[in-house]
């Protein structure tokens, strides 16, 4: 039967409140687990503190295994699901910058807004920031063009490039995941800090 | 044990299930037995032989004739603009885009009506439309179209009507050469609808 909203079960109109309420229920969320602390944040990348990590990684996780599943019971027609186009060269630059980005300003896009709605200045600089950033890059896009669409790979997936099944590869993922937690925990003890 | 480790353990365990099931084991769209009973009870998948010729004499684009059955009988003899998918290879993805669609009018045909019925059963299970079968197949095609039998003087109207269609029908196709192209007026009124389905469009994603 799904997805819901390409198959227009819910209709187009309802999908854009839909995205609302998620959207609000996901900015709480992030409130919730104190992602509206840049220290929390910057914490990911001084290994004080690898909630990030752990809570973008269970999110991962349990929307692969929720996927898959659901597939498997016949429940979401997987191939109408929106797969994001890969363009390796940009998908690389893109991320260098978004990472920097995060370090120096101690957000990400989303725990941004989250800050800025609880009143934090920094966090309002940052969304000012956003927005000159895409201010350049949309005026600066004919320079930019060549580059942002180099690398054109389709809407791929990782296992379809391995050539395993979604099923493996989300082992793998999970596998990498547990790994990646247990590390994360390490490293808290090993670069503990008293208050951030 | 704590918490956490039955998470980690939990997550594990469903992470080596999904990787040992097969994938897409249910397809979407799948008519059920009761589904597909009632669409062969009803029998709209049919269309005759006349209605076919007439189709073809008034070159209408969006007819597509499939030929069901192996490329040499295919090379021997095929109806015109026909494209040949032998049922042995109905399944491949290579002629996926002849059968699954919503532009076209897909009539299967067979030399009986055997073959183009299993291929067309075949096709609605996987929820595909726009796709129907020539009664009677090439065998009745020749029997009525290529080689009419006039009806007896005591036939209704309508028999004639038919006779002289067809007889005109088979000129075109290579029989006799005869009478007006004018196929009788209830052949040409019940053409199948083509189903057209709107593209999906594919929603944006992001973070």
């Amino acid at each position: 039967m799904g997805p819901l909203v390409p198959q227009e079960i819910i209709g187009a109109d309802w999908n854009f409140f839909i995205a609302f309420v998620v959207g609000i229920g996901f900015g709480f969320v992030l409130e919730q687990a104190g992602f509206s602390s840049s220290r929390k944040l910057a914490g990911m990348f001084y290994g004080y503190d690898t909630v990030v990590l752990k809570v973008f990684f269970t999110a991962a996780i349990t929307a692969m295994l929720g996927l898959l599943f659901f597939s498997l019971f016949g429940w979401i027609n997987l191939n109408l699901i929106y797969v994001n186009p890969t363009f390796l060269g940009s998908a690389i630059a893109g991320g260098v910058i978004m990472g920097a980005g995060f370090i120096i300003g101690g957000f990400c896009p989303g725990t941004s807004v989250c800050a800025a709605a609880i009143g934090k200045i920094d966090a309002m600089v940052f969304v000012g920031g956003i927005f000159l950033g895409i201010f350049i890059f949309a005026e600066g896009y004919p320079l930019l063009e060549d580059f942002y669409m180099s690398g054109s790979m389709g809407p791929i997936k990782v296992s379809d490039v391995l050539g395993i099944s979604g099923g493996v590869m989300a082992l793998l993922v999970i596998i990498a995941a547990l790994v990646m937690f247990k590390l994360g925990e390490l490293a808290e003890k090993k670069w503990p800090r008293e208050e951030y | 044990m704590t918490i956490k480790n039955v998470i980690f353990i939990g997550l594990l365990l469903l992470g080596v299930v999904i990787a040992m099931v097969p994938e897409n084991t249910t397809k979407p769209y799948k008519l059920t037995a009761s589904q597909m009973l009632v669409e062969v009870q009803g029998a709209a998948e049919m269309v005759t032989a006349d209605e076919v010729a007439h189709w073809l004499i008034s070159k209408d684009p969006s007819l597509q004739l499939i030929d069901v059955r192996t490329p040499d009988e295919f090379q021997k003899y095929h109806l015109e603009g026909a494209i040949n998918i032998p049922i042995s290879v109905i399944l491949k993805d290579d002629y996926r885009d002849y059968l699954d669609q919503g532009i076209k009018m897909n009539v299967l045909y067979s030399n009986g009506t055997l073959a183009s019925h299993q291929a067309w059963m075949i096709l609605r299970q996987l929820g595909f439309v726009n796709n129907y079968v020539m009664q009677g197949g090439l065998n009745y095609w020749f029997d009525t179209i290529m080689n009419p039998e006039e009806p007896s003087a005591t036939s209704p109207n309508e028999e004639f009507a038919k006779y002289d269609f067809r007889k005109a029908a088979s000129g075109v196709f290579g029989g006799g050469v005869d009478a007006a192209l004018t196929p009788p007026t209830q052949t040409s009124a019940d053409k199948p609808k083509v189903i057209r389905r709107e593209k999906k469009k594919a929603p944006a994603g992001g973070c």
